[in-house]
């Protein structure tokens, strides 16, 4: 069987269509990162252990790093740059400001969006489900106390948590 | 200080936030220019061996490959510190840096790696340091495998304090390899415009340790060298080795165009810089009173394969036993080991946490043995705000260490009580501290403290620049780097302050050689202390010029001016209010900008904080699994600058050093010298459900030498935690835990000789 070495694939990034061609090894954070210069998503580890490049895909959190792109093709894919409205913070991302859940900042768009996703699915998340919804994202600088106030605190706060 | 503070002590957001959440700040491995190429680093696959040949044309030959760069390429001599070349024809680790390449890809780049063809000569390797530090070991580098020379420090005469001891009590610790692992893997960025380089990296001094190494490495002038950190994610004191961005400029240089190097995480665990793994022997004396009559403790570390920071760990390994406890003779020896593993340098308190959990468990048994209760024990013999007994050897009007060994000086602070008291209250202590081994079924509880001291913030020297524009904003200029603990956030406050204006019209400026003056590492816990000094003495400056034109404007004298929410009152000899716009604008350009060189210290104090930890946990016996059911982490730090970002320091640091008590080991496989886990999960970095119920306490009192009161806080929160949970450990299953990490397996191991016995 011949292996197709280049794809036409389109995605759906941030609500806006973006066409080009990719090889079929590149990951989906490839992709993000170095074609399509959104470098929210970061590498930290490139082996599904860190969580800093935490993306959505059809608004379910994933690890771009274990993506590969043409898996993605055709899908809506969420960012962190994706998450402001209007110039607007998110309120999880409003809510990561006022209670300090940041530190170096490296982890921290891994962390929002995974904190996303979740309070999707959980309206008033207690601190345990919080802390098992974040067990996937790693901060070393240890921000966890100040991490989970910040989602307990947007999970009280927001009507709009949806990315 | 007559004015209550406005800024100081207020939680101000955190600078930069808004840029974290969005994901809008930019580290180095986000950074690209036009035309950018990417490096890779060949690394040995041997622990010692000599290069014999290399040969690099298949590599070469490859499309999309520009350049190539070997020891070949290095002129002799060409040293970033006296015992690391830019690349060297010998390796010293499996890791160890052989050569470097640059492609139009990154996945060519790591695919040419494979084409060079190296010839080694295997040389024997040395894992064990006690096996290294023999007169016959085969030499790791030249001058042979000790890394310095050994340090020798006594207040008086431990000899004859243990000649007046009842009781002499001696105990060997050891911890392990433990990795910073920042998030954020070291990056460089490299561009050359004729002889000038500008490099963005990873980086937590652009002043006194890139700038100068590069040049070295690259044989130009400093001056021709720009350094840049855009951000830093996560330092915790690791990211300071320079052969990385040495080799991305000199890749970028052979190929004329701008060479991005990004380490994989793998690359981070191994060629990155880990915390020293040490042994200690202790040896205490106690007087029949019960006194403390001598403390000497001897430490051995074992370096890795080169030197980087190692003559500063290795001292302040030694600061617990000379200073924590009261007692007239203490000594500490410490000696630095070359051995075949990966290079150990500067992370977090330096050496502080491996030799106060060696001083911290020794304390806790010498308690029992004594039948105290270990706060009792430590209330009767810290050290306490008038210092050390003996005689001042510092010459009067010379700046005191803050790390002495000498007595006779007081602190400037010490509210080791305070902590210890606030502390105990918080967790229970009187009521729920119980003889060891005595809480019934599988699932056994305890109580575990220790003390921690360390330097308060001196640097060698601190400059800042504070410049007010004429529509009265502020920007204030450092050379040091917010390495992700909000240092700038901090410093900012501070300048504030000092000026009395509103924060949001301050903003700062840092990493960068070009626009910054010369600044120390961001190090030591040293920003606070000393580039807050500095900050504050250049924005008071400014301040006072700025009233002393107001005063001669209106023409009027100091004593009928007064500050007034950001604006200046005059009160004679007509009642008047001058805005900060308006004041400013009386000032001359050059007046504008003030620029301070301080050497930070106190002539008459010792300047250090201080910590109380309390860890409550819980051992399961059938598991060996250790859960932390509470912890406390009591602090002096002087005056807090910002509670929330100081709380979540503290907090940090505690679950960062958890992984040094309980899980985190970087293992070598003692055959091949191959490291085994150079990864998140099986180095076993705390994660987010390793969180314990954790309260943090500040006593929050201002020292006299801080400036507002401040001293140091990154670093300490690290130093109690492992003695405190391993005490924790004993008194839950009555089982003493001296070699670190204690992990489930270590733990049953132990409860099966218990049984048997």
């Amino acid at each position: 069987m011949k292996i197709k070495k280049r794809w036409d694939v389109f995605f759906i990034v941030n609500g806006k269509r973006r066409s080009l061609t990719i090889e079929p090894h590149w990951t989906l954070l490839e992709v993000l990162r170095d074609h399509l210069g959104l470098t929210g998503a970061k590498k930290g580890c490139d082996r599904a252990e860190c969580g800093s490049c935490t993306v959505l895909l059809e608004r379910e959190p994933v690890y771009a790093c274990q993506v590969l792109a043409v898996q993605a093709r055709g899908q809506r894919i969420t960012t962190i740059e994706g998450l402001e409205r209007n110039g607007k913070l998110h309120p999880i991302q409003q809510s990561f400001v006022d209670h300090d859940g940041v530190q170096c900042g490296f982890c921290t768009p891994g962390f929002i969006m995974t904190a996303n996703a979740f309070l999707e699915r959980t309206r008033r998340p207690s601190p345990d489900q919080v802390k098992q919804a974040l067990s996937g994202n790693i901060c070393r600088c240890s921000a966890y106390a100040k991490i989970i106030e910040s989602v307990l605190a947007a999970s009280r706060r927001g009507k709009r948590t949806r990315a | 200080m007559p004015r209550s503070l406005a800024v100081v002590g207020k939680s101000l957001t955190r600078l930069g936030a808004a840029e974290k959440v969005t994901g809008r700040l930019q580290y180095t491995g986000d950074l690209k220019l036009p035309g950018m190429l990417h490096g890779k680093i060949l690394r040995s696959p041997h622990p010692h061996a000599r290069i014999v040949s290399i040969d690099t044309s298949a590599a070469e030959a490859m499309p999309g490959v520009v350049a190539v760069i070997t020891p070949k390429d290095i002129p002799p001599n060409r040293r970033l510190q006296s015992d690391l070349a830019v690349l060297d024809w010998t390796v010293r680790f499996v890791g160890d840096e052989v050569a470097a390449v640059a492609a139009v890809r990154e996945d060519i780049a790591e695919a040419a790696l494979e084409r060079i063809r190296v010839e080694y000569e295997i040389l024997p390797a040395l894992f064990d340091p006690l096996e290294a530090m023999k007169p016959d070991a085969f030499p790791i580098h030249p001058g042979g495998n000790l890394a310095g020379k050994p340090i020798v420090l006594e207040r008086g005469s431990v000899e004859a304090g243990f000649a007046q001891s009842q009781h002499i009590f001696e105990g060997t610790y050891t911890t392990q390899v433990h990795c910073a692992a920042g998030m954020e893997p070291r990056a460089a960025l490299a561009r050359w415009e004729g002889d000038s380089l500008t490099i963005w990296k990873s980086s937590r001094g652009v002043h006194m340790v890139d700038r100068p190494a590069l040049a070295q490495g690259l044989g130009i002038p400093a001056e021709q060298v720009r350094v840049i950190c855009p951000a830093m994610g996560g330092g915790f004191g690791s990211k300071d080795e320079t052969r990385m961005g040495t080799l991305c400029a000199l890749l970028a240089r052979k190929c004329g165009k701008p060479v991005r190097l990004e380490y994989t995480r793998e690359e981070e665990f191994i060629a990155g810089r880990s915390r020293h793994p040490s042994i200690t022997h202790l040896k205490v004396g106690i007087s029949r009173s019960g006194e403390i009559t001598a403390i000497h403790a001897r430490t051995i570390m074992s370096k890795g394969a080169y030197m980087s920071s190692g003559n500063a760990v290795i001292r302040r390994c030694g600061q617990g036993s000379l200073y924590l406890y009261r007692t007239p003779n203490a000594k500490y020896e410490g000696t630095l080991v070359y051995t075949n593993l990966p290079v150990a340098g500067s992370y977090r308190a330096l050496g502080a946490p491996q030799g106060q959990f060696a001083l911290e468990v020794h304390m806790d048994k010498i308690a029992e043995a004594l039948s105290l209760d270990p706060l009792e024990f430590r209330r009767r013999h810290h050290v306490q705000p008038e210092g050390q007994p003996g005689e001042r050897q510092t010459p009067p009007g010379e700046l005191v260490s803050d790390q002495p060994v000498e007595g006779g000086i007081p602190f400037s602070s010490n509210r080791l009580s305070e902590c210890l008291r606030l502390g105990a209250k918080a967790i229970g202590w009187q009521r729920r501290w119980h003889s060891p081994n005595s809480s019934p079924g599988h699932q056994k509880r305890g109580l575990g403290m220790a003390m921690g001291l360390y330097r308060g913030g001196l640097a060698h020297k601190a400059g800042a620049e504070v410049e007010v524009h004429p529509d009265g904003s502020v920007e204030i200029r450092v050379g040091t780097i917010d390495v992700g603990e909000g240092a700038f956030t901090t410093l900012l406050q501070i300048g504030a302050e000092a000026l009395g204006i509103e924060p949001s019209r301050v903003s700062i400026l840092g990493g960068d050689t070009a626009t910054t003056p010369e600044a120390p590492v961001t190090s030591g816990s040293s920003t606070t202390f000393s580039m807050g000094t500095a900050v504050k003495e250049a924005a008071t400056t400014l301040r006072e010029k700025i009233l002393d034109r107001v005063c001669a404007h209106m023409g009027t004298s100091r004593e009928s001016v007064s500050w007034n929410k950001g604006a200046i009152q005059i009160t004679r000899p007509t009642k008047k209010k001058v805005s900060w716009k308006e004041a400013v604008a009386l000032l001359s350009p050059e007046e504008r900008r003030v620029r301070v060189e301080i050497r930070p210290g106190s002539t008459e104090f010792v300047i250090n904080s201080f910590a109380a930890h309390f860890a409550e946990v819980e051992v399961d016996t059938e598991t060996g699994k250790v859960t932390v059911v509470k912890y406390v982490a009591a602090h002096d730090s002087g005056r807090i600058v910002n509670p929330v970002a100081a709380q979540n320091q503290v907090e940090g640091g505690v679950i960062q050093m958890l992984g040094f008590a309980l899980t985190e080991e970087l293992l070598t496989d003692l055959k091949t010298g191959v490291t085994l886990n150079g990864n998140f999960l099986e180095h076993k970095v705390p994660v987010i459900v390793d969180l314990p119920p954790l309260k943090t306490i500040f006593v929050n009192a201002p020292d006299p030498a801080g400036p507002f009161g401040a001293k140091a806080l990154g670093e300490p929160p690290s130093i109690p935690v492992a003695p405190a949970i391993s005490n924790a450990i004993y008194n839950a299953i009555g089982i003493r835990f001296q070699d670190l990490p204690i992990t489930p397996d270590k733990i049953l191991d132990k409860l099966r000789l218990q049984e048997r016995d």
